[in-house]
């Protein structure tokens, strides 16, 4: 080993805990960007070869009854490859020993052979025996939340008539890999479950016989006009029938929040590492340059011995290379892991039958490459002053530091501040662009946290209002078909239900010109009180008017606004076609919805029967024994729990969150701890000279302490505030960036989160602060003054 | 009878300001043991000017050091006005070095970030009895340098700030190690005559350390050591003014 590459590991083993400290804020960088590629990168090509592998369609609609002689039209669509009929319907289950309402979907697969689209993988058991009329596979979620094994038994409510369904298989589908039930947002497999069945024998029990009512369809050409004209087509060819509209794969519904999870991934896996590689950047080259500033006289005593610039300039870019290389081992390492251990997570909620894990290098290399050049031109950036110096002239000290009066000290505050004050002040003021970035740096650490923290508050705000405010139902029931008004008044008579409303939603296009929307108009009753629809400030709206109110995101995507007319194609019944006014917006959390005061919708689509539902709230006393009568009813065909969906959401965020929260926690505090340590060690090296002058005249331990944790402290108590400010800044664009149609998440920070975030940063800089007293109480007063600077 | 028994006689007098006492000092130098002081007998007195003179490694740094109270002896006694300084630990030694010792460094250990001034307020701030700043700056000829940082001013200058920062809390006892050894020979005497001026103004007890032989001129007393032993302690009979002096 040449004696200069010795130097350089002596000289970073004397360093060990700054480099260390750098090291971990540059892995911590590496370590988010590979776990964020590595989750993506595997997500997506596992979601692609399922896809593929299982044929998932490109176009999907759903009808009331379809003739199965119209196959052959749909077929004949231009630029349609495959098609697919099935029968799907919505059932309520009653799963053994489980008391809690159940429902399910049941979905026909073809009598003979493997479905050309949307195949299911077998995860155990065998396919479905076309001669046995009771078999079914069922879905693997559902399986797991049942413990449900090869055998067992369980019934499918269909028309009040208990069907039994005798389990051979466990499946899963790329149609449900986020398996959600209507109206959830979180998979909730013990009350919704997916469940397989042979046609031929779905149709029989659904009066479905020689017909159906789900066709999917894969396209030659997947482009976008392609695309639009078939659905277009397809749409035409199933209005007869009931057609519901058809949608592109885009907006089918597992597809759409694996691609919503895919972008958010995506997104969030490149800001937040890059803030973590500039800080880091910033710290290697505060400590190189004052590495570079105490060792001004070796260099030259090297240069006198013939070193070349370029060669000492090579040697301070490897110690700042040796410290990238350092931090991105480490990262690499950890974020491999963590990739792991997130997608173990992602696997809970997205089932796949498959996992090809892939990390991408190319990422990980441009995320090593760009903080190895930003180490390098810092290095360089620090080595050039001196390396300029002729050798003589660098041995000779450098002059004293120049300072002035701090401008706060100019403005007045002179005659108020001791003299160790004055250095705080003085100290800082002298290289400002060294404590702005210092104060960035803590800041942004303390923004991070903030960030976490307040997507948990937003989403306890968004399940508040949600839960608390808008429904207040303890459970909801919906019909098979829609029922008259009056229906409703058999529920309220029965035991245990304190407060019924009907509930309506008619399948419709909405259209402004040529943008259009398929949606559902809610209907509403004037005094709604158990599901209502709310203000900006959550003050329930009445809907007393004709007309239309749309979820703001909804009229914004139609360029509506109250007051203008739309064009509402019913999709129901004799499937009118009606110009209606929008009346009023609603800034609603969850969805996308259009909502109606009930008669008038009833007066739109021209049918006396508008309810397709209840809300319903109970004595909890008397549930399970309501449960039991409300599946026993002919035409309830599932019961909700709102207890259920808010449970479920609860355990997801718990997983999904905590583990990101977690995971920025550390990291942010990796940062704050990182800087604010950096910036002790440095002013330490800068001033223990001054502080030993203190001593030897009698300053003690404590008083000392205080000027140099006093800078800290200036530094710290600065960077809080901007800190906070920061990260209310980014939770606003974090949750504009959230902001889909699946859920707006408000902007909330509570007042803890900031406590906590301040908290913690103030604890890094107690924790930096204790590390380098310790060395302050090991000053060599007499060797610092037989030395000059 | 040799100069040391001398000095000893005169002091019974009045008792001394310090006095040491078979005072050893081994430093362990990696692998190696350093005998900085082997033994050493010194009285100093109220109002004294010594000069300690000595080759480097002689051990007259670590005699100071030790004065200080910035290191203790590994083996032997010494008292401040009669109190023994090795006991009390580091809290001790720092209330000692705050209420009683001024030092003054060879490379003046200004605090840069504050003005001539301020550095001596630092002082003033935390002492009993302290001098006005602006005082003890007219003392050391500075009256018209109050304002300006350690990078506006010469090195005498900035050396002279560094002996008003040390007398102004009226110590008892002033140490000095090569005070004008990073000075050229006129700035270097101005430094001294600042020395000469608290010294008989202030009756402040002095030790000056110095290898320059020709310092010795303006002392009461001359102590040389070599090879951690006091080889010689010599009164003058005539003090030379630091102005007359020259090397």
């Amino acid at each position: 080993m040449r004696a200069l590459d010795r130097k350089l590991l002596r000289d970073l083993w004397n360093v060990r805990s700054q480099v260390l400290a750098i090291a971990l804020v540059v892995s911590s960088g590496v370590a988010l960007l590979v776990m964020a590629q590595g989750v993506f990168g595997s997500l997506l090509t596992t979601r692609d070869a399922y896809y593929a592998r299982y044929a998932f369609a490109d176009v999907f609609a759903g009808a009331k009854r379809v003739p199965n002689w119209v196959e052959e039209r749909i077929a004949a669509i231009p630029g349609v490859k495959q098609v697919q009929t099935r029968v799907v319907v919505s059932v309520s289950l009653d799963v053994p020993d489980v008391s809690d309402p159940v429902n399910g979907r049941l979905i026909s697969l073809p009598d003979r052979g493997r479905p050309a689209l949307n195949d299911v993988a077998l995860r155990r058991g065998r396919f479905l025996d076309p001669d046995r009329a009771e078999e079914a596979l069922v879905g693997e979620r559902f399986a797991e939340a049942h413990g449900l094994d090869l055998g067992d038994r369980l019934f499918a409510v269909i028309n009040g008539r208990r069907q039994p369904l005798e389990i051979v298989g466990v499946a899963l589908s790329p149609e449900y890999v986020y398996g959600i039930g209507p109206g959830e947002l979180v998979p909730d497999p013990k009350h919704f479950g997916f469940l397989w069945m042979t046609r031929r024998h779905l149709a029989t029990a659904f009066e479905m016989e020689g017909g159906f009512n789900d066709v999917a369809l894969t396209l030659a050409d997947r482009s976008p006009s392609v695309e639009r004209a078939a659905i277009v087509e397809l749409d035409a060819i199933l209005d007869p029938y009931g057609g519901l509209g058809a949608i592109p794969r885009a907006e089918q519904t597992s597809n759409w929040y694996l691609q919503n999870e895919l972008t958010q991934l995506q997104n969030m896996g490149l800001l937040v590492p890059l803030i973590f590689l500039a800080v880091a950047t910033f710290l290697l080259n505060v400590v190189l340059r004052r590495t570079v500033a105490v060792q001004r006289e070796q260099i030259a005593a090297l240069k006198a011995l013939g070193y070349s610039n370029i060669r000492l300039g090579v040697h301070y870019v490897q110690w700042a290379v040796v410290v990238v290389a350092l931090g991105a081992l480490l990262g690499i390492g950890a974020g491999l892991l963590l990739a792991e251990a997130m997608l173990g997570m992602y696997m809970e909620y997205f089932r796949f039958p498959l996992l090809v894990y892939k990390v991408s290098a190319a990422g990980i290399l441009i995320a090593v490459g760009v903080s190895l050049a930003a180490a390098t031109l810092g290095a360089l950036g620090a080595v050039r002053s001196v390396v300029s110096l002729p050798p003589a002239e660098a041995m000779r000290p450098a002059t004293p530091e120049t300072f002035r009066v701090s401008l706060f000290e100019r403005l007045g505050a002179r005659r108020w501040l001791s003299q160790p004050a004055r250095m705080v002040l003085r100290n800082l003021s002298r290289r400002p662009l060294r404590a702005v970035l210092s104060i960035v740096g803590i800041a942004s650490a303390g923004a991070i946290m903030v960030v976490g923290w307040a997507m948990m508050d937003s989403m306890d705000e968004l399940l508040e209002v949600q839960f608390n405010i808008i429904q207040r139902q303890d459970l909801s029931v919906s019909f098979f078909e829609p029922v008259e008004r009056s229906a409703v008044h058999e529920l309220a008579a029965l035991p245990g239900v304190m407060q019924v409303e009907p509930t309506g939603a008619v399948a419709a296009r909405l259209r402004n010109g040529h943008l259009q929307k398929q949606t559902a108009i809610q209907a509403l009753a004037p005094d709604a009180r158990l599901r209502r629809v709310v203000d900006v400030d959550y003050r329930a709206i009445q809907l007393d008017r004709p007309g239309l109110v749309l979820s703001t995101v909804l009229a914004d995507q139609l360029q509506v606004e109250p007051g203008d007319m739309l064009v509402v194609e019913v999709m129901e019944a004799a499937r009118p076609v009606r110009e209606v006014v929008l009346t009023d917006t609603v800034d609603d959390l969850l969805g996308v919805t259009a909502y109606m005061e009930q008669e008038s919708l009833q007066r739109l689509v021209r049918r006396d029967e508008t309810v397709n539902g209840a809300m319903l709230r109970i004595d909890s006393l008397a549930e399970d024994r309501l449960y039991g009568l409300l599946k026993a009813m002919p035409a309830v065909a599932g019961v909700t729990l709102r207890s259920a969906a808010l449970e479920s959401i609860q355990t997801y965020m718990l997983d999904n969150m905590s583990m990101m929260m977690s995971v920025n926690l550390f990291f942010a505090l990796v940062i704050a701890f990182g800087v604010i340590y950096n910036t002790a060690r440095i002013s330490l090296s800068e001033t223990s000279r001054e502080l030993a002058s203190l001593r030897v005249i009698g300053f003690t331990r404590a008083e000392i302490s205080s000027i140099l944790l006093g800078e800290l402290g200036v530094l710290t108590l600065a960077a809080i505030p901007l800190g906070l400010l920061l990260g209310y800044g980014m939770i606003t664009g974090v949750m504009s960036a959230f902001e889909s149609e699946l859920f707006r998440l408000p902007v909330v920070v509570e007042s803890s989160t900031f406590v906590v975030s301040a908290a913690a940063v103030l604890g890094s800089m107690a924790i930096s602060a204790w590390t380098v007293r310790r060395k302050l109480h090991d000053l060599d007063l007499v060797a610092v003054l037989k030395t000059r600077e | 009878m040799d100069a040391a028994t001398a000095a000893t006689a005169e002091s019974t007098e009045t008792p001394p300001v310090f006095a040491m006492r078979g005072v050893t000092k081994v430093y362990a130098m990696g692998e190696v043991e350093v005998h900085a002081l082997r033994g050493v007998d010194l009285d100093l007195h109220d109002g004294e000017f010594a000069v300690l003179l000595g080759p480097s490694g002689s051990g007259k740094s670590t005699l100071l050091n030790i004065l200080g109270g910035l290191d203790g002896p590994t083996d032997g006694l010494v008292t401040y006005r009669g109190r023994e300084l090795s006991l009390g630990g580091d809290r001790a030694l720092t209330r000692y070095r705050r209420r009683h010792v001024g030092f003054v460094f060879q490379f003046y250990n200004l605090i840069p970030s504050l003005t001539a001034r301020e550095n001596v307020a630092l002082v003033t701030e935390i002492a009993g009895d302290p001098i006005a700043p602006e005082d003890a700056l007219a003392l050391v000829g500075l009256k018209y340098r109050l304002d300006h940082f350690p990078s506006q001013m010469s090195g005498g200058e900035q050396q002279r700030v560094a002996i008003a920062r040390a007398i102004a809390k009226r110590p008892d006892v002033l140490l000095c190690d090569e005070p004008t050894g990073a000075l050229d020979i006129s700035t270097g005497i101005a430094v001294l005559g600042a020395l000469e001026k608290v010294n008989s103004e202030l009756g402040t007890t002095t030790a000056v350390i110095t290898h320059n032989a020709a310092i010795s001129a303006m002392a009461d007393r001359v102590i040389s050591l070599a090879d951690g032993l006091i080889t010689s302690d010599v009164r003058n009979s005539t003090k030379q003014p630091a102005a007359t002096i020259e090397w």
